[in-house]
């Protein structure tokens, strides 16, 4: 398995694979958290970009795919939110809100506004701390288990599992917090 | 077509772009061959569909009625698979891929070609290896015998879906007798000296 995530950064077929697995639950992941169509597409293109270039990061052992695409998104999220990547990237490599026209635009707004109440939920939780925001937001939004959340964050499942329990203490009464896994 | 599915397209460019690159380390290290410069041609803005239909096998290999064998590259990978079809049609082959703007360095081998090129169509590299529109005519007359058709490619994934005109791909065949060197990839300063549509670079 391991060997086949290194494929997809090399070989066109598995990556395509891959790609249709996950792109639709990449694209609402991300407008969950973005509120822009164009910077949403800068952003899907950003991650399976990332992928490529930490295709080599994956083991199966730890978890699923899901689990370590999502650990990708945020990474990749975290840096668009640093403006970092902006510098980092290699210019025009792959553009994504190049590839959009009205209609995928129109298409991606539908999506954001979808992804409304998820959104509002994630604004209650920015109060939490990092850590535990981090591991809710996984179960409670993006519908991971502990133990991909986990996985996703690079911590241990125990501590997971503590740092949800404490956030969803302090915000049972916001919408959709409680949802997702209990485990 | 809608924005997932161009996105695709671009990321499968830069995935085949990828492996070109580790291809080409490889290619390095296991001391594949590729051909002398000579006998090069190259096509300004041909639409070449490298990265569209990867369902599709990499590369077809037909025989046509006059005992040739046609290769017709549609995918710049599975490189070894394709040497090993040839070997079981008799002809012993070596097929690199490369990166655009780059080519094997020349005196691989004992090319044999001719050092003018409007005599090259005559040498045996040029009857073995015919460079037509539909792809590669390879003449197993001409082969065989401690000789080996060495094929080398270089291909730009990006200049396929640009407007302006710029090379897509080089290809270069000749004839080796006896062993091959391995290719030691050097600049091609030559990958942009396209007049116009379909015109070989200068030198070639």
């Amino acid at each position: 398995m391991r060997r086949k995530q290194v494929e997809i950064a090399t070989d066109p077929v598995a990556f395509e694979a891959f790609y249709r697995r996950h792109v639709d639950a990449i694209t609402r992941f991300l407008a969950r958290r973005v509120e822009d169509p164009h910077t949403v597409a800068d952003l899907v293109a950003e991650v399976f970009v990332a992928v490529l270039d930490s295709a080599h990061t994956y083991r199966e052992s730890r978890g699923s795919e899901i689990a370590w695409l999502y650990g990708v998104a945020r990474n990749t999220l975290s840096a668009e939110r640093r403006r970092a990547f902006r510098e980092s990237r290699l210019a025009d490599r792959v553009s994504g809100r190049r590839l959009l026209d009205s209609d995928d635009v129109a298409r991606l707004e539908e999506r954001i506004d979808a992804e409304g109440r998820a959104r509002r939920a994630l604004e209650a939780m920015a109060g939490l701390p990092e850590g535990e925001r981090a591991v809710l937001e996984l179960v409670a939004i993006d519908q991971l288990t502990v133990t991909e959340a986990a996985q996703a964050l690079g911590i241990r499942q125990g501590t997971a599992r503590v740092r949800l329990h404490r956030a969803r203490r302090v915000l049972r009464d916001v919408p959709l917090v409680m949802e997702g896994t209990t485990g | 077509m809608s924005f997932e599915e161009r996105l695709l397209m671009e990321l499968k460019a830069e995935v085949a772009a990828r492996g070109v690159e580790r291809r080409r380390r490889v290619t390095v290290r296991r001391l594949f061959a590729g051909a002398a410069v000579a006998g090069l041609a190259a096509a300004a803005a041909v639409a070449v569909p490298l990265l569209t239909g990867t369902e599709s096998p990499a590369y077809a290999v037909t025989k046509n009625t006059d005992g040739t064998i046609r290769v017709q590259i549609k995918e710049f990978r599975d490189a070894d698979k394709l040497e090993a079809d040839l070997a079981r049609m008799g002809v012993t082959a070596d097929v690199t891929y490369l990166k655009p703007g780059t080519w094997c360095k020349e005196g691989r081998g004992k090319v044999l070609g001719s050092d003018n090129p409007d005599d090259w169509d005559k040498s045996i590299s040029g009857k073995a290896i015919r460079h037509t529109k539909d792809g590669v005519d390879l003449d197993p007359k001409y082969l065989g015998k401690n000789r080996t058709a060495v094929l080398t490619y270089a291909e730009d994934p990006k200049a396929a879906s640009s407007k302006k005109p710029s090379v897509l791909w080089q290809f270069g065949g000749s004839v080796v007798e006896g062993p091959v060197e391995p290719c030691v990839v050097v600049d091609n300063p030559s990958w942009n000296d396209v007049d116009g549509e379909g015109q070989p670079p200068a030198g070639s």
